[in-house]
């Protein structure tokens, strides 16, 4: 299948390509999977605690073409994103964005379930703080 | 007396009908999941006969598109039932669950696991692009180079080994699942279910487990794969 150009350049080029160091504060991490082909992402968001702001964001993605540029695209886009801006990114846009056939919306669809694992992740290691701060219980799961 | 069920066969004069029914009707089986392979190959072989087109190729039009269609969903059935991981996949598609909904986590202990075998794949490409680039000015630095390489490989190798009795082992648990679903179809309260355990109280909880098995396993023969084509790689280069 032909990728577009967008999957390509991100492919070849990946953005925020690696991990954070071990006990880094402020991380969160999602690590999601997609069954149906047996892919697997990580995807980690470094967020300042005093305004939920997401200051980098860094991934590892074992999988397709489109999961990498996914991936990669979806480190840019949360970047300087509060989150929950973040956690409202929509697979749709990422589909927008990349060109992505139909058959490769599940990789999508993984990006967008690694956003929202990584920010629920780091939610739980805030303390009292910010959880109350929220009243939105954090989603873990999404129909796929 | 039961309704009449929908069959492969004519039950009066064993003419294929060729109907579309469901993998289990195909063969003539209520909806037990464990299946022992040597009654499914003589019940392919002798359903196959039965309907076989060559057998029909006078007979009147219908009646040979029913053994046409009447073969092609035997071959599948036989196909789809004889192997269990596609077995187990057919089961949720049959009660109209799919394999992916509400299912994107990966358990801590496999997530480790991919990522370690997928970073001991990187390093062995590292290692061989510096043996291939001849970046090592001295035959004694190539030879080495070579020796490492060879050390990874064994070691990926093994990782494979350890990747291919993980699987065994959740084959193992996806035939346990398996068993579930017959004793609840055979303990059903309004008597043995001709149609599985689905209706069976527990059936979400067996559903939920029989996705986990059938994605563990998804995801480690992914795993495999990137292994055997990190080795073959190795080898071509
Ligand atoms: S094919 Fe599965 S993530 Fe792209």
């Amino acid at each position: 299948m032909a990728y577009s150009e967008k999957v390509i350049e991100h492919y070849t080029n990946p953005r925020n390509v690696g991990s954070f160091a071990k006990g880094e504060d402020n991380v969160g991490t999602g690590i999601v999977g997609a069954p149906e082909c047996g892919d697997v992402m990580k995807l980690q968001l470094k967020i300042n605690p005093a305004n939920g702001v997401i200051e980098d964001a860094k991934f590892k993605t074992f999988g397709c073409g489109s999961a990498i540029a996914s991936s990669s695209y979806v480190t840019e886009l949360v970047k300087g994103k509060h989150v929950d801006e973040a956690m409202a990114i929509k697979n749709t846009a990422i589909v927008q964005e990349l060109n992505l056939p139909p058959v490769k919306i599940h990789c999508s669809v993984l990006a967008e379930d690694a956003i929202k694992a990584a920010i629920t992740d780091w939610r739980k290691h805030q303390e009292p703080a910010v959880e109350s701060a929220d009243a939105v219980p954090a989603r873990t799961a999404q129909e796929g | 007396m039961q309704a009449q069920e929908p069959r492969t066969l004519c039950t009066t004069c064993g003419a294929p009908l060729g109907a579309a029914i469901d993998c289990f009707a195909t063969l003539g089986w209520p909806r037990r999941l464990a299946i022992d392979r040597a009654a499914l190959e003589r019940t392919y072989h002798e359903l196959g006969r039965r309907m076989h087109p060559d057998r029909f190729v006078a007979a009147a039009p219908a009646l040979r598109d029913a053994s046409l269609r009447g073969t092609a969903r035997l071959t599948q059935a036989y196909r789809t039932l004889g192997d269990p991981v596609s077995r187990g996949l057919y089961w949720l598609e049959l009660h109209g669950r799919k394999l992916a909904d509400n299912n994107k986590e990966v358990s801590p202990a496999l997530a480790e696991m991919v990522f370690a075998v997928q970073e001991q794949l990187d390093d062995l490409r590292t290692v061989r692009s510096v043996a291939r680039g001849g970046e090592a000015e001295t035959p004694a630095g190539a030879a080495e180079t070579a020796a490492i390489e060879a050390e990874m490989r064994t070691e990926v190798e093994e990782r494979r080994e350890e990747l291919r009795g993980a699987i065994d082992a959740a084959g193992r648990e996806l035939e346990a699942n398996f068993a579930d679903w017959d004793k609840a179809a055979a303990e059903s309260p309004d008597g043995p279910h001709e149609a599985g355990g689905a209706s069976a109280p527990g059936a979400d909880a067996r559903f939920a487990e029989l996705k986990a098995i059938l994605s563990k396993i998804a995801y480690l023969r992914t795993l495999i794969r990137d292994i055997d084509r990190a080795l073959e790689t190795a080898q071509a280069a």
